[in-house]
């Protein structure tokens, strides 16, 4: 009961941020009901995927201050036990989400208690290298399809599918993410104000300062990690089922790994929101700068280019994101 | 027998070339303590400034190496005053990502200039020349003439860094920037030097490597991730370490020649269904995360 208290609670953000956050979710709930496109509709669900990611990330990326740049793995054990299991033994995507998350948050175990004896920069690229090793083995591994991956046929499956999470229209895709995003949210909330949340951030602040304050701070980062890992797996799933056709080099490539830390940097890393207003940002600038440099102007990578100059200037003016600029703002009227 | 002295050999001067790869990344590392994403890139700069000049000019593409020097070594100043310069002041993962933007804008300014395809040189003094030493090993007149002047330019730098008053005044700010610029140093000029030295040995890699490797705007990655590994195993910041750890990863990149040595020679069934070409890239990887674990300093390293 108390936890979910704690979940529900969002009384220490100021009164103008709650009233905004309760109007965005409104809005959110209804946009189906506006006349949109396919192209909105799939941008939208691609915003709720990523800042689900990008809300993965944060708990020790933004919180914990490990720069993790291997997420894609576990986007990729997600996606391809879903898969696998869909195609194979017509396991539905309740029961295979679930072992999924348990297959990503056992291969984090293991390579999370090494990869943590790493700091800084060495532990970035070391995620890297976990990250690029499991996708050279998912690319030559036959029973996952090896370089060309894996594709539902959709036509096999009557369509509203609510075990297997297939259907034709994006809209029960839409409402089905939502919730997740909801839920997503709502355990973000408490795991900042837990015991963990609070372990990590001093961690972030001075490691040697938590150790000695009695925090097993290797464990502690552990657990973290595997929180994450979950998190960006049960989506991954979700992703899958979804797209309908996976291979290693759209799930588990670096790119990825590096939009999913770049999200939350942008909105803040170590904030509720920071993950949700980066996705916010960066997926319609992606989607919509590809559709109408990259494909209608027929300029292969001018899309790319200005989105690389956009990271540039981010993260040479304002590291700490959006959230960083709201915070300085209220902190300079306060004084 | 063959294959093994063949592998050894290509893999040593394969190493050659991976090692002045990596020497750029391992100045300005050392010397700043950033990593730069987009040193890949500029390798694939230094190959296309290799390539295209040697086939507009009709010159051999090892004559290209100034041209190529030249290119890098201001790329690399006009990158360090015009965008990393502001990163240093940021956190850890603003450089990572900052550095990876700029990765994604040469990328793809490549792709826009030069298109998808894979280009390769065809004509030059020494391409498809090759020469038999016996034994059965056979070493291509490039590769071997790439592997000599990758160790030239890699002495070249070893002597500025340890031979001259630059030098010098490189390593003081590398070890302790407040006191480098107490005794006069110019620290801010250094790090652009850097910056402009360790891109400018990038490219000369590049337009080395181009005489063997066919070139496309996505080679980079590969080259970053082998140059962390180089590195990271010499030790960061340490330019001897960086040669010896580049002939250890080039014959780690062998590993599937010596896996067919032995597939073949003790007739080993299972050894031979191994699709270990398609792991090639793999092996690099898992050795820095070994590496990072057993010898977090690197071999040579003298910075924690």
């Amino acid at each position: 009961m108390e936890a979910i208290r704690n979940a529900v609670d969002f009384s220490d953000f100021p009164w103008s941020d709650r009233m905004l956050a309760l109007a965005v979710f409104c809005l959110l709930l209804i946009f189906p009901l506006f006349p949109y496109s396919a192209f909105a509709m799939a941008t939208m669900i691609q915003f709720f995927i990523f800042s689900l990611y990008g809300m993965g990330w944060n708990t020790i990326g933004g919180y914990g201050g490990q720069v993790d740049l291997g997420k894609a793995q576990y986007v990729g054990i997600g996606a391809y036990t879903t898969m696998v299991c869909l195609l194979r033994w017509d396991i539905p995507f309740w029961v295979s989400m679930p072992i999924g998350a348990c297959l990503a948050m056992a291969w984090s175990f293991i390579i999370g208690y090494p990869l943590f004896k790493l700091k800084g920069h060495y532990f970035a690229i070391a995620t890297i290298a976990t990250s690029l090793v499991l996708k050279d083995i998912f690319e030559v591994w036959k029973f996952v399809g090896a370089a060309r991956g894996l594709g539902i046929l959709p036509y096999k499956y009557q369509s509203p599918d609510f075990l297997r999470l297939i259907f034709k229209e994006d809209l029960y895709y839409y409402y089905v993410i939502f919730a997740f995003f909801v839920i997503g949210l709502l355990y973000m909330n408490w795991f900042r104000k837990s015991r963990l949340g609070y372990q990590l951030r001093s961690i972030k602040d001075n490691e040697d300062m938590a150790r000695s304050l009695g925090i097993n701070v290797h464990w502690a980062k552990i657990k973290t990690y595997a929180i994450a890992t979950a998190f960006v797996s049960v989506v991954g799933s979700f992703h899958a089922v979804y797209i309908k056709n996976i291979e290693p080099e759209d799930t588990m490539s670096l790119d990825i790994s590096i939009l999913i830390a770049l999200m939350a940097m942008l909105g803040g890393a170590g904030s509720l929101w920071g993950p949700i207003i980066g996705a916010g940002i960066l997926i319609p600038l992606k989607n919509y700068l590809k559709e109408w440099l990259g494909a209608a102007a027929g300029l292969l990578g001018i899309d790319l280019v200005i989105y690389g100059v956009i990271i540039m200037l981010i993260s040479a003016f304002e590291p700490r994101g959006i959230w960083g600029i709201v915070e300085k703002v209220r902190r300079r009227k306060r004084i | 027998m063959d294959i093994l002295l063949g592998s050894l050999m290509s893999g040593l001067l394969l190493g050659m070339v991976l090692a002045l790869v990596a020497l750029g990344l391992t100045i300005i590392f050392g010397l700043m303590d950033i990593v730069n994403f987009a040193h890949g890139e500029f390798l694939m700069i230094g190959m296309y400034t290799g390539l295209l000049t040697a086939q507009a000019t009709g010159l051999d593409p090892l004559l290209t190496l100034p041209l190529a020097a030249g290119i890098g070594f201001l790329l690399g100043i006009l990158c360090y005053g015009g965008f990393v310069k502001f990163l240093l002041r940021g956190p850890m993962i603003a450089q990572l990502l900052g550095t990876f933007g700029l990765m994604l804008v040469l990328r793809n300014i490549a792709l826009m200039l030069f298109g998808s395809e894979d280009r390769a040189l065809l004509h030059g003094l020494l391409v498809g020349k090759s020469f038999d030493i016996g034994m059965g090993i056979i070493i291509s007149a490039t590769k071997l003439a790439v592997a000599v002047l990758a160790v030239l330019s890699f002495a070249g730098v070893w002597l500025l860094m340890n031979r001259t008053k630059l030098g010098k005044a490189l390593t003081a700010t590398a070890l302790n920037r407040q006191g480098a610029r107490y005794m006069g140093i110019p620290t801010e000029r250094m790090n652009a030097l850097a910056w402009g030295i360790g891109s400018a040995t990038v490219t000369v890699a590049g337009a080395l490597i181009a005489n063997f490797w066919s070139v496309n705007p996505y080679v980079g990655l590969t080259f970053t991730m082998i140059a962390f590994t180089v590195v990271a195993l010499g030790g960061f910041g340490s330019v001897p370490g960086a040669f010896f750890a580049g002939l250890v990863v080039g014959l780690i990149m062998e590993i599937p020649g010596f896996w067919d040595f032995f597939a073949i020679t003790f007739n080993i069934g299972w050894m031979a269904h191994v699709p270990m070409t398609s792991f090639k890239y793999m092996w690099i990887y898992v050795a820095y995360f070994v590496i990072m674990l057993v010898r977090p300093r690197g071999l040579f390293g003298w910075k924690q």
